[in-house]
């Protein structure tokens, strides 16, 4: 018998495929009991414990955690994951310019009401130093970790100079100290500390319904670290460029290329890690220095976790944030996370954040006041409009001015152009 | 019945069913993976390009917040200084790349069409950069080209040149353009040597008898025999290097400042950097139609020129 395909036979063999196509696919994109959270830390650095502890106490609750890279690519995996209804119940943005776009195009929960009602989280109803993601007066995103910032010493390099620690500086200090570090073979820093942001805190890019780049310590800024790389006391920026040190500060600090960092807690585990960043130096700690009375510490409230609003799972995917904000604390300090809460003692802090050897690798009396001992002022931005062109001008324009192809002047008026075109174009199209 | 037969057979064929029939529909199972490929990773991204062009996106908003735009962000592109600007690096890009390439490409394969010994070996050694991946070209050319410790610029102090080739906004799109060369040489070169041995040897046999000398030969028949081959080789380079992305992204990110966004990499930081889709996609429509035009140009200039057997 001879055995002929038939077109309604081929249809069915089509939406066969299609419906198996489907069933793949919703497999992976199906409401699975288990909650999905998305983060940027890698599970080693601490989410995986927090999730292991969170299953202990909660044994009706299984949680996935996915880890996606907190870059550009990343953050469009993400947000595409979002849209195309992937299975997500809580998430984490980093950027500010994210967490703006999120929460205002409905991919974020309202979670007023459950923070309200519990006194514990009450601080992440403070507006003065806000610590919650405030969109239209109603909460979408709670930040679970601050980031001060503070300067580094290399301490081998510092004694072998005679230098002091200093316990309170100004960014004139910074730099005598910073001149008075270099070496011929070594530079007195990797780059200036933000003395625009020290200056102005949050918000500091704006100035009504335009750019605020015309405030002096931008320029000023411009200048110092401009002036600092031809003197030799700061990284040459052409260097930082071509060996793409951005992204890799920690290398050339751990191999005594510069003495004096200006970083924040995240950058820590590079420090206690000696099997993997081998050294033999310890680290002292020194306060951002101040600017003509501007004393903002240059650091922010950080990790925002936000709840999907289209998750079916909504008690659960709380139950798990607060978890997080709370008991989570204590794990996620060796990924140099610092809570919001401030619900750690000081010791937790000290091996969590300095690893198993503190007094190895750290000196840890300045550890204790500038970081536990100190309650610097962080700015968080809730002003965002044409945030990423306005970075990328500023950028642009900083590596111009430092490479020494452009003066400060004009360097920062070409970076108010810019920023004042896209913050009326946002402004326009919003 | 035979008889019946026989006369029905005829008819059966003029009276054809209009449709496929079901040894077509086999042949369409057949090829339906490729089919399905380009329909999924062509025909609609290319359908959602054109129409996210005349509408304003940032994918976050989902298609809710798709709104029409209609020709504003035409308008806008005519009026914005950052695409202007990577036009411009995008025609001098292409504009000493290509040329530079088919030109070295030729010299190359010329060179290779003698009886040099070991031939087979530099012809796979010229071809090489064409295959190898891009993040490792990339990397070390980052590594040669160090400002401070690169190989070339070490060979360069010799004679007290040290340029800071991606760390300068004045060397980064010149070291571009040297790699976008140095890539695609072999390529080019290889497509020569096969058009050179093609070339009409009784021509050649004639102007050896008429004494006609190397350069002579050269004018009169090889490269109106390589024409169709050149043109070739310049669209596909033009319509190559307009899309050149990898190794900006990879290297400079477009800088430093904006010496090296082109139009591609401008393309890309709007929508993925701003999340502007309707803008970059009108951006997108508006570069396939000036490489377009430029291809059309280009093929157009061998029309009656090509030398045929």
């Amino acid at each position: 018998m001879r055995n002929e395909l038939s077109r309604r036979g081929f249809l069915a063999g089509v939406g066969a495929v299609a419906a198996a196509a489907a069933g793949c696919s919703s497999s992976s994109g199906a409401k699975s009991s288990v909650l999905q959270v998305w983060g940027g830390v890698p599970a080693a650095s601490g989410p995986q414990k927090v999730v292991d502890a969170f299953q202990a106490k909660f044994p009706q609750y299984q949680v996935n955690y996915t880890r996606f890279v907190n870059d550009d690519r990343g953050n469009l995996k993400l947000d595409t994951a979002l849209q195309g209804g992937i299975d997500i119940d809580v998430y984490f943005t980093y950027a500010q310019e994210n967490l703006a776009l999120r929460a205002g195009s409905g991919l974020a929960a309202d979670l007023t009401e459950r923070v309200q009602a519990d006194p514990e989280l009450k601080v992440f109803l403070d507006t003065d130093q806000p610590r919650a993601f405030l969109d239209d007066g109603r909460i979408k995103a709670l930040a679970t970790a601050r980031e001060p910032y503070f300067v580094l010493f290399n301490e081998t390099l510092r004694e072998q100079a005679g230098v002091e620690l200093p316990q309170a500086w100004t960014i004139e200090d910074y730099r005598a100290t910073a001149k008075q570090l270099t070496t011929a073979q070594t530079y007195g820093c990797y780059t200036i500390p933000d003395v625009p942001r020290i200056k102005l805190g949050p918000n500091y890019w704006y100035d009504g319904d335009r750019s605020n780049f015309g405030d002096p310590h931008f320029e000023q800024a411009f200048a110092l670290g401009r002036e600092m790389i031809e003197e030799g006391s700061a990284f040459p920026w052409r260097e930082v460029l071509a060996r793409h040190l951005a992204a890799y500060q920690q290398n050339s600090f751990l191999q005594q290329e510069f003495h004096l960092w200006s970083t924040a807690p995240f950058n820590l585990r590079y420090l206690y890690d000696a099997k993997k960043y081998p050294h033999d130096f310890k680290v002292a700690f020194a306060p951002p220095p101040t600017v003509d009375g501007g004393d903002w510490n240059g650091g922010s409230y950080n990790n925002f976790v936000m709840v999907n609003p289209k998750s079916p799972k909504a008690d659960a995917a709380w139950e798990f944030v607060k978890f997080w904000l709370t008991e989570g604390s204590g794990p996620m300090l060796a990924g140099g996370k610092l809570p919001t809460l401030g619900n750690v003692t000081d010791d937790q802090m000290i091996t969590g954040v300095l690893g198993k050897e503190p007094d190895k690798y750290f000196d840890v009396d300045s550890f204790r006041r500038v970081v536990l001992g100190a309650e610097p002022k962080l700015a968080t931005d809730t002003r965002l409009a044409g945030f990423p062109e306005i970075s990328l001008a500023h950028g642009q324009q900083r590596d111009l001015c430092w490479l020494g192809e452009k003066a400060p002047g004009p360097a920062i008026r070409d970076v108010r152009r810019l920023a004042d075109a896209a913050i009326a174009r946002t402004e326009r199209s919003s | 019945m035979v008889s019946a037969t026989v006369t029905a057979a005829p008819a059966v064929r003029t009276e054809k069913q209009p449709g496929i029939s079901p040894r077509g529909w086999i042949g369409f199972l057949f090829i339906a993976p490729n089919l399905l490929g380009v329909v999924a990773f062509t025909l609609i991204p290319l359908i959602s390009v054109i129409l996210l062009a005349f509408t304003d996106w940032n994918l976050v908003s989902g298609f809710g917040g798709i709104s029409f735009a209609g020709l504003d962000n035409f308008v806008a592109i005519a009026k914005d200084p950052g695409f202007w600007n990577a036009v411009g690096l995008t025609f001098v890009y292409v504009g000493v790349s290509v040329p530079l390439t088919v030109v070295l490409g030729l010299a190359l394969g010329i060179a290779l069409n003698r009886p040099l010994p070991g031939r087979a070996i530099l012809r796979a050694i010229f071809f090489l950069p064409y295959i190898v991946n891009t993040v490792a070209i990339g990397m070390t050319w980052l590594m040669l080209m160090n400002p401070k410790a690169g190989l070339v610029n070490q060979v360069l102090g010799a004679f007290g040149l040290e340029p800071g080739w991606f760390a300068s906004s004045h060397w980064a799109l010149p070291a571009l353009i040297v790699m976008a060369v140095w890539g695609g040489v072999g390529y080019c070169s290889l497509i020569y040597l096969s058009a050179l041995q093609d070339a009409p040897k009784q021509l050649y046999e004639a102007a050896d008898i008429d004494g006609a000398g190397m350069w002579a030969k050269f004018r009169t028949i090889t490269w109106p025999s390589l024409l169709p081959t050149t043109i070739f080789l310049l669209v596909m380079l033009i319509i190559g290097a307009s899309q050149g992305f990898g190794l900006i992204a990879l290297i400079t990110a477009g800088g430093p400042g904006d010496a090296t966004t082109t139009i591609s990499y401008y393309m890309y930081q709007t929508g993925f950097q701003f999340y502007r889709f309707g803008y970059a996609s009108a951006i997108g429509l508006v570069t396939f139609a000036g490489v377009l035009v430029l291809t059309l140009l280009t093929w157009r200039a061998q029309r009656g020129r090509a030398l045929h057997e």
